[in-house]
């Protein structure tokens, strides 16, 4: 008989201490590997406490424990370990929340702990520059330098069968390395839907979330094209290539018999800051002879007047029959 | 009385012992003899039929449901393009679906080890080629040795390539695993896209052009290039020239155009060969050895030429005997390995199609497109089309009105051969997961409708891209409306895509691959590689009440984390991504 209730009474008792395990409260402790870290830098989280459930909110957009109520959620952490990467900077409340369920699931025995994260984001760098929409593309521009930016546009696209012209008041976009650098154009903060004014030398400052600013400086530049051809009396057209905004062609047919190997053709330029070749021969209205006994190709160097450093080539192939 | 018990029990134990002892010493002499009669590792390769069943075994597991699983959950779930039943924060794939999973999701883990599998197999396939003995000195035995060795080669290009754009840069397992070398750590990106490339141009020398008849599932080498352009285009930026778009316009020019392509510029022989003789590297490939070759054998060189690819596959809807099929047909049975199509994932159904055989085609498909089948589970499909993506993020602008919009079936509509679809109000299903009618067996539920994974469209955009990328805009424009007009004759359409900047041709190529490739479980890695990913999920959240998709991470979700249990199991010798 001794025999039959000592194993009952043992077993009473490890019934009664399952019980009591799993109505233990849960003590939520962590530890994290950086309390400063910068934008997209892991974070590194050990739960140190003890609980069934622990579910870690990092505190930033939909993930703030104090905003609970208004939806916000956490993020389940397995096996003690939790890491997380913060996408835009700021000072986060990092909370953990440890719950061990009781009465058989019917309550909850919760714990928080918590600790603080700063995320730093320096970054001012700009990816790209782009006009969009230019006609119905987007122009990117090209990096000169750490400072300087340069866009070239065509005075005219071909776009279907017409030939639209492109003005200089466009709007801009930035790709930044960071989501939080905040863009000045001519020290106004950036505007997605403003046209801006690309004839003169744009001013742009770039301010990273830490306050550091840098400066960038936006050229923009037409490329070089004739804006009045004429060789032996006869007008000339440029004809453009909807894929190709800076070289062109231009055909002329000119009197039969008309001598090809010496001509003088009459030109005009758009701006004074454009300058026309062949080779590297700078060519003169009405001054340079040219033998167009094969197709010619004028070489179009348009200069920045800021920085002269800065130009854009373009090209036209004359052929003349 | 009670010493003598004792005393028994001991007689007893020590006769246990002996006993034991006397089957232990048996045990020890069993263990000692040869296998008779069964394949031991050192023999089982020693025949090309050994190798193709091993090489079976390969294929077998890109018919997995662990594979295919992984693949619509990755490329299609947590993309744009859908809407997810299961997109709860309290299950995995509500987490991974919303980018708010940790380092232990088990999808995450799923797609890491489904995809080893198939390496830990397709390795022994290689490392074992050369245990090959042939009866016969015939130039087609060495051709078939040869084929079987460029089809391995091509899986694990595509085990590795899936893995490398989940993951970024992997252990690249050595072909002869050793238990001491079982932790390998992560090879870099680079590195990973270099072995996967030199995998893909030697299968794409080694395999004919396509394979037809009984063959018809094999990779071939029209597959190899296809995913070779593919990698390519994975490893060049958008807006940033690099060789890779030099060497996919090259590629596009002999896979779409016909252009004469030698095997040592598909090599990239001998820059990438450090030293190895051409005749050891042909050896290495089975190609037949020169001290063998008859006279009336082929002997292959540096110069020769790859196998002719222009005409082998087609961007119309036509059939593998040349008969007109319709734009949805090319995803059924009839259009199986149809002339756009280059690499399928063969399902083959079952004899009768009665439950409990393992048909690998039977859940994957049927869970997609259940209407069909049940309207009760037309409420279980796992994602679904809608509306408002429909129009915001698939069919827009100037293809508002594309014909293939049409091949998207909402609640109620008919498919094309009058099943209703039952999926619920505002869903929307695409026939490319559909299984119709005639193609399922009497008993229903098991269907061996094959999945489309290369098709010949995707070369051709993919084409078009590069060679807008590399300035030839006209040419890129050429390519791009080639697709489109095939699409116009659905609806005698003439609206095609127009000549423009680089820009705006990137855009509209991106358009057209958006509409053409949707729903074939590439979307979310096409919009990464795009460097758009946070754009596009951006246009989706702000559609979706549950905003899915806003919680992507520019710079650290393109990448997902390397399961938490590779990182545990090899001490931290596998590397963690940056950001998780």
């Amino acid at each position: 008989m001794k025999a039959i209730i000592i194993p009952i009474a043992a077993l009473g008792l490890a019934l009664a201490s399952c019980s009591d395990d799993k109505a233990t409260q849960p003590t939520a402790a962590f530890t994290v590997d950086a309390n400063r870290v910068e934008v997209n830098q892991s974070v590194t989280v050990r739960f140190t406490g003890n609980a069934d459930n622990v579910v870690v909110f990092p505190g930033d957009q939909g993930q703030d424990y104090d905003l609970i109520k208004e939806n916000n959620t956490g993020l389940v952490v397995n096996k003690g370990l939790f890491t997380y990467a913060y996408s835009t900077p700021g000072t986060y409340k990092m909370v953990c929340v440890a719950t061990n369920h009781a009465d058989e699931g019917m309550s909850l025995l919760s714990d928080t702990c918590s600790t603080w994260i700063r995320v730093i984001d320096d970054a001012t760098e700009i990816e790209k520059i782009s006009a969009y929409p230019v006609v119905r593309d987007e122009i990117f521009a090209t990096q000169c330098n750490d400072a300087d930016w340069l866009m070239a546009f065509p005075r005219k696209m071909r776009y279907q069968s017409g030939n639209p012209a492109v003005t200089l008041s466009r709007k801009l976009k930035f790709y930044t390395a960071s989501q939080s650098t905040a863009v000045l154009v001519g020290g106004e903060p950036y505007s997605a839907s403003k046209s801006y004014d690309l004839s003169a030398v744009l001013d742009i400052t770039t301010r990273s979330h830490e306050g550091t600013e840098r400066a960038y400086k936006l050229h923009t530049l037409y490329y070089g094209e004739f804006k009045t051809f004429a060789v032996a009396g006869v007008k000339g057209t440029i004809e453009r290539d909807p894929f190709d905004y800076n070289n062109y062609v231009m055909n002329i047919t000119v009197a039969e018999g008309t001598d090809l190997s010496a001509l003088k053709p009459e030109f005009t330029l758009f701006a004074d800051n454009e300058k026309v070749y062949i080779g590297n021969e700078e060519q003169t209205s009405g001054v340079s002879v040219v033998d167009f006994t094969k197709p010619v190709t004028y070489r179009f160097v348009t200069t920045s007047t800021e920085n002269p450093q800065i130009s854009v080539e373009s090209t036209c192939v004359v052929n003349i029959k | 009385m009670r010493l003598t018990n004792i005393s028994f029990k001991g007689i007893a134990a020590g006769m246990l012992l002996a006993v034991s002892g006397a089957f232990l010493a048996g045990c020890d002499d069993f263990l000692d003899q040869e296998v008779k009669g069964n394949n031991t590792s050192e023999k089982f390769y020693d025949t090309r039929y050994k190798l193709q069943a091993s090489l079976n075994a390969v294929y077998d597991i890109l018919q997995s449901d662990a594979m295919q699983d992984t693949d619509w959950r990755f490329g299609e779930a947590i993309g744009d393009n859908v809407v997810g039943r299961d997109e709860g924060l309290s299950s995995h794939m509500g987490q991974l679906a919303h980018f708010r999973f940790n380092t232990s999701n088990n999808y995450i883990l799923n797609r890491w080890t489904i995809y080893y599998k198939g390496i830990h197999r397709v390795n022994q396939v290689i490392a074992n080629i050369d245990r090959a003995r042939l009866s016969t000195d015939d130039y087609s035995a060495y051709k078939d040795i040869r084929e079987i060795l460029g089809q391995a080669k091509f899986l694990r290009a595509y085990f590795y390539f899936n893995l490398a754009r989940t993951f970024g840069g992997v252990p690249i397992r050595p072909e002869v695993e050793e238990v001491d070398k079982i932790v390998v750590p992560r090879s870099t990106l680079e590195q990973t896209y270099a072995y996967i490339e030199k995998d893909l141009r030697e299968a794409a020398i080694m395999l004919p052009a396509r394979y037809t008849s009984n063959n018809s599932g094999k990779a071939s080498s029209g597959a190899a290039t296809a995913l070779l352009m593919k990698v390519l285009m994975y490893q060049a930026k958008p807006g940033v020239p690099s060789e890779k778009w030099e060497e996919m316009t090259r590629l596009g020019d002999y896979f779409v155009k016909g252009a004469s392509l030698k095997f040592k510029d598909m090599l990239h022989y001998p820059e990438n060969y450090d030293g190895e003789d051409w005749e050891s590297l042909r050896k290495r490939l089975w190609f037949k050895p020169q001290e063998l070759n008859k006279e009336t054998d082929p002997y292959e060189t540096a110069e020769n030429e790859c196998p002719t690819l222009l005409n082998a596959y087609s961007l119309r809807y036509v059939d593998a005997y040349g008969g007109a099929i319709t734009y949805d047909q090319q995803f059924y049975l009839q259009g199986e390995f149809c002339q756009g199509s280059i690499f399928e994932i063969v399902f083959k159904e079952s004899g009768d199609g009665t439950t409990g055989d393992t048909n690998e085609g039977n859940s994957i498909y049927m869970n997609m497109f259940p209407a069909a089948y049940n309207s009760a589970d037309g409420a279980q499909v796992p994602i679904f089309g809608d509306q408002a993506i429909i129009t915001t993020i698939i069919f827009t602008g100037s293809n508002a009105a594309d014909a293939r919009r049409r091949f998207i079936m909402g609640h109620h509509e008919t498919t094309p051969d009058m099943e209703n679809t039952e999926i619920g109000a505002g869903h929307l299903l695409p026939l490319k997961w559909y299984t119709p009618l005639k193609d399922r067996p009497v008993y229903g539920g098991d269907n061996g409708k094959n999945r489309r994974v290369l098709r010949y469209a995707d070369v051709v955009l993919m084409y078009a891209e590069a060679l807008n990328e590399c300035g030839k805009g006209a040419q890129a424009l050429e390519q791009l409306n080639s697709n489109k007009k095939v699409v116009n004759e659905i609806n005698n359409s003439s609206t095609l895509y127009i000549g423009g900047g680089y820009g705006y041709l990137r855009q509209q190529i991106w358009d057209e691959r958006t509409i053409e490739l949707c729903y074939e479980w590439e979307r979310f890695f096409d919009i990464v590689r795009q460097g758009r990913a946070k754009e596009c999920l951006k246009i989706f959240s702000d559609l979706r009440s549950n905003r899915r998709g806003a919680y992507f991470k520019e710079g650290v979700n393109e990448i997902f984390p390397i399961p938490q249990r590779e990182i545990d199991l090899s001490n931290g010798i596998v590397t963690q991504n940056p950001g998780y």
